[in-house]
């Protein structure tokens, strides 16, 4: 049994392309957690929209046992981190199970901003941070201007950072040797109540919820009684275990350690991330302080296609809710789309990852409105008011001021991209605040509208920096702006599903492209379909999608029926997944055409 | 007492000179000599086996169709017809047409299809314009198709059928027009006009050219059906249309959903069962190789149509006709009565694609227009 001075708990820190997946998996190697055969492509990002995105959506973890210079062997508890600038709430969560982190940079491209902010988390939590440069087998590295920036941006010593080339395996040993040698042991004591911090919890259709801790205090068993401390309800512990990166059973988990508790717990709430986990007898009297709750940023009306999918759809709601704190919910209804759920996100990607998520794994037709978000209202009788959702805007004549929200967005970028970087923060409405030369990179700061940047900035900044520009942004503010609602009509009838809030001075310019991306989205019909944005009531743009001529085709069948019919029945059930608005059939790309006019502009 | 549903009987011939790369039909490029002999025999064998599914049955009408029919020689065809006549009871006034193709004419052959009792050709024409017909990969150009014509005329037919294709990659409306007014100055009692479509499993499917889009050919049939009409030739189904009198009536018969009987490799039948009235489609093997193998069990498929699904069998099929369909014809047909139909047909007539009585059901214009639509309202899901 390890005791605690020979346990690591650590997280690597590190911007997406980085390496951490290959820098992880180099990692299990070397310490056996899987033999060469089993070692499949980055194990650790076990869903499947995290590996076709190339990214790390939820915490995971892997024990390893490492066998250091000194002759001993440590347990080393690797609690992986999400890495896109949607998901920094949860990387404070999976900070909060360690005592240090490796700040991993690629030697060739520099620190970059998101980078910064999670090693700031890291190390306001009191972690041990220890730089390490990967990708230093690449011709382009630059380890010695890399080590620069670190020392100016981050501020935190670097010289002696470890030179790791992740891919080739160059560097490993040394870096596991300074990682057991710098990041200090876990305090706890096997002998206090058990208080274990719950870091993540998952639905298994098998196993009911499974739930990833960290151990502060005492040792918990299998078969053991436990309350959950935040319903103060009682289950009995039917399975522990570490991951390995397999999942493997253990008798017990002890202060200091890290891995799974299942304990039959068949309510989906019934083990929420942050909570504590002490024992049904002799349980500790506090909880450990849990997580600071997470605000969504963008919020977006989901309704299912067939209204028959809603209590199937609300079911995937909560089952994904259980792991992802940041979404949140609330029943909505619509005039033109029915009943559904107003749901809040940390951004757009995170907002595309549970909408592909109800889609694959919940198998639902959905259709998401426009994303917003939230704006703070003053209302001539003095009241104060906040709306997520534009149909909610009060009328004009009981508004006094409306404003919106402001960021503050940090941008490190080469130099080469400063000036599209300007360009493109002017054009998103924003103010600069900041412009500092470190190393071979500028760092910025911008005052923007968050609704210009949870949109689509992210990608655009991509875009003109050719992948090299990074962002951190955090709410600063509500600011009064001139802000309108923009009506969109089909038909001639209103429908509540696309109205948008928008920038008085933009609008006519948005309209426009509103109605002409919308008119490439709706199929032409057996009628002309009109479609129009409005503001008050006056109408600002108008685009008319042509009636089909005819739909029918001349074609010879003879006794064989069976391809026409195949035919028939496949575009029913296209239509299917269109949402019959009045008479008019719009798909689902439709509610979301407001993402595509800035798209077409980049 | 069930009505007597009428019987036609289908013959498919699977070869061709070369495959077209439009062509999704059971067809087959003949690389070696025709098999005439082995398969007639083959084809006589497939009948006897179908016997005891027709027993007492008259026929109404039978087509040879394919693939090439008019690759086998006359006395092949000749030897068919004696064989089923042998067997069956054949309407004195029988139509038997036979499918050709320009490029394979020869006038002492027609004669002889004459004699064998043919008394209806199909000419596959396709297209007047040469260039269209080189894209078509068709191995006949315009010159042939004429010759084609005359020579079935001087052959004895005085009743046979122009196919004509329109929608052809790179074709104008003024050149669909052009291959209308050829077909209708050589008189012919029919002209079947298709569009051409890109179907799976086909060359053009995988190297899809550019084809007019959706707005020209409405007007491709618009103005075509017009200048058919102006001529005499009345549409009375989507792609059909003839003189007074002239139609297909093989063709009728599968639209009036009549039951069919359907022999060679690849050929569909569809039958009703005068006791239970359950309807039976029956697919035979596709490849030519398989069907001639005396080993092998010639049907490849047979199912009952699901009750489910004979409202959308019974209008994909009957709504093709011009003329209103009646609900007795329903009755008789499928056993169904309008009321089974009530939910679609409200919607339809909200839609204005329909208008329905106590005895017919009618298409609007709108609802010819819209045909696809129509039908598709009657899939049950």
């Amino acid at each position: 049994m390890t005791t605690l001075d020979h346990i690591r708990n650590f997280s690597i820190i590190a911007h997406i392309d980085h390496g951490k997946s290959t820098l992880s998996d180099r990692l299990i190697q070397y310490c056996g957690g899987l033999s060469d055969r089993e070692m499949e492509e980055q194990v650790l990002d076990s869903m499947d929209i995290e590996r076709e995105r190339g990214i790390t959506i939820k915490a995971q973890s892997v024990t390893l046992n490492y066998k250091a210079n000194d002759g001993d062997t440590y347990q080393l508890n690797f609690i992986d981190t999400p890495g896109h600038v949607d998901f920094s709430y949860e990387v404070s969560r999976s900070l909060s199970a360690c005592e240090g982190a490796l700040l991993v940079v690629d030697a060739a491209q520099g620190v970059e901003a998101q980078t910064v902010a999670v090693c700031y988390t890291a190390i306001e939590q009191g972690l041990e941070v220890i730089p390490v440069l990967n990708k230093i087998d690449l011709p382009q590295s630059e380890p010695e201007r890399v080590i620069n920036e670190i020392e100016d941006i981050i501020g935190i010593e670097a010289h002696d950072a470890i030179h790791v080339s992740a891919k080739q395996g160059v560097g490993i040993p040394e870096l596991l040797d300074m990682l057991v040698t710098k990041v200090p042991a876990p305090v706890g004591d096997v002998n206090e109540p058990l208080q274990a911090l719950i870091i993540d919890s998952w639905f298994d259709s098998y196993l009911g919820v499974v739930s990833l801790v960290r151990v502060k205090h005492g040792v918990l068993k299998a078969r053991e009684k436990i309350k959950i401390m935040s319903t103060g309800k009682f289950h009995e512990v039917t399975k522990i275990g570490i991951f390995t990166p397999k999942a493997s059973d253990t008798d017990a988990l002890k202060a200091g350690e890290v891995g799974f508790v299942v304990a039959s717990i068949k309510d989906i709430d019934g083990a929420p991330v942050g909570d504590t986990i002490t024992h049904a007898k002799h349980g500790a009297e506090e909880a450990l302080p849990g997580f600071q709750k997470v605000e969504p940023k963008v919020y977006a009306g989901l309704f299912p296609i067939d209204s028959d999918d809603y209590e199937d759809f609300r079911e995937a709601l909560a089952k994904l809710k259980l792991n992802d704190a940041a979404l949140f919910y609330e029943p909505e209804s619509s005039e033109a789309l029915g009943f559904g759920f107003r749901c809040g996100f940390l951004g757009m990607l995170h907002m595309e990852i549970v909408q592909e998520r109800l889609e694959r794994e919940y198998n639902l037709a959905l259709i998401t409105t426009a994303p917003t978000v939230v704006y703070e209202i003053e209302l001539t009788k003095g009241e104060i008011i906040h709306i997520d959702n534009p149909t909610k805007l009060p009328p004009v004549v009981n508004i006094k001021e409306i404003r919106e929200p402001i960021v503050i967005a940090n941008i490190l970028v080469p130099q080469d991209y400063v000036g599209n970087i300007i360009k493109l923060c002017v054009e998103k409405r924003g103010v600069q605040i900041n412009m500092l030369y470190v190393g071979g990179q500028v760092s910025m700061s911008y005052e923007l509208p968050m609704n210009e940047v949870v949109l689509d900035f992210f990608d655009r900044l991509k875009s003109v920096s050719r992948g090299y520009a990074s962002l951190d942004y955090h709410f600063d503010r509500f600011q009064a702006a001139k802000l309108v609602k923009l009506d969109v009509l089909i038909n001639g009838e209103k429908v509540d599903a696309l109205a948008l809030i928008v920038d008085r001075d933009y609008a006519m310019q948005r309209g426009r492209s509103l109605t002409e991306n919308m008119k490439e989205l709706i199929p032409r019909q057996m009628f002309d379909v009109a479609i129009q944005a409005a503001i008050g009531g006056q109408i600002i743009s108008r685009q008319t999608v042509k009636a089909l001529r005819k739909n029918v085709t001349a074609k010879c069948y003879g006794g064989d029926v069976s391809r026409k019919r195949k035919l028939l029945e496949k575009q029913k059930k296209g239509k299917k997944r269109m949402k019959q608005v009045g008479r008019v059939e719009i798909p689902q790309e439709a509610f979301l055409a407001v993402l595509k006019i800035d798209k077409d502009k980049s | 007492m069930q009505a007597i549903i009428p019987l036609s009987l289908y013959i498919h011939l699977p070869w061709c000179v070369s495959k077209c790369p439009y062509c999704d039909f059971n067809s087959h490029g003949l690389k070696q000599a025709l098999p005439e002999a082995d398969y007639v025999a083959a084809l006589i064998q497939d009948l006897e086996q179908d016997l005891p599914k027709i027993w007492g049955r008259r026929i109404d009408s039978i087509f040879f169709g394919g693939g090439t029919p008019s690759l086998f020689s006359a006395e092949g065809i000749d030897a068919i017809l004696c064989a089923v006549r042998a067997r069956l009871n054949v309407a004195p006034s029988i139509e038997i047409t036979l499918e050709a193709n320009p490029g394979t004419i020869e006038q002492q052959r027609f004669a002889g299809y004459r004699q064998a009792g043919v008394n209806r050709i199909s000419l596959g024409i396709q297209s007047f314009n040469d260039a269209h017909l080189k894209t078509l990969g068709r191995i006949h150009g315009s010159k042939e198709a004429l010759l084609a014509i005359e020579t079935v005329r001087q052959a004895g037919f005085d009743n046979f059928n122009c196919d004509l294709m329109h929608a052809l990659p790179q074709q104008s409306l003024a050149q669909a027009l052009a291959d209308l007014q050829q077909a209708i100055a050589n008189k012919p009692p029919h002209i079947s006009w298709y569009q051409l479509t890109l179907e799976p499993n086909t060359r053009f499917y995988q190297t899809p050219p550019t084809l007019p889009n959706e707005d020209l050919v409405a007007d491709m049939q618009l103005q075509g059906r017009e200048l058919l009409a102006n001529h005499g030739y009345q549409q009375y189904e989507v792609s059909a249309y003839s003189q007074p009198n002239k139609y297909c009536r093989h063709n009728l018969n599968y639209w009036k959903f009549g039951d069919y009987l359907g022999i060679g490799a690849g050929a569909h039948s569809k039958l009703t069962c005068p006791n239970t009235g359950d309807i039976r489609r029956i697919a035979k093997v596709r490849h030519p190789k398989e069907y001639l193998n005396p080993e092998k069990n010639v049907i490849q498929k047979q199912d009952i149509i699901d009750k489910a699904q004979l409202p959308f069998e019974f209008m994909l099929n009957a709504l093709r006709l011009k003329q209103s369909l009646t609900w007795q014809l329903l009755k008789e047909r499928t056993g169904l009565v309008k009321q089974d139909l009530a939910p679609s047909l409200n919607k339809l007539k909200q839609l204005s694609l329909i208008e329905a009585n106590d005895v017919t059901m009618t298409l609007t214009p709108r609802g010819h227009l819209f045909l696809d639509d129509v039908v598709a309202e009657f899939i049950s899901t």
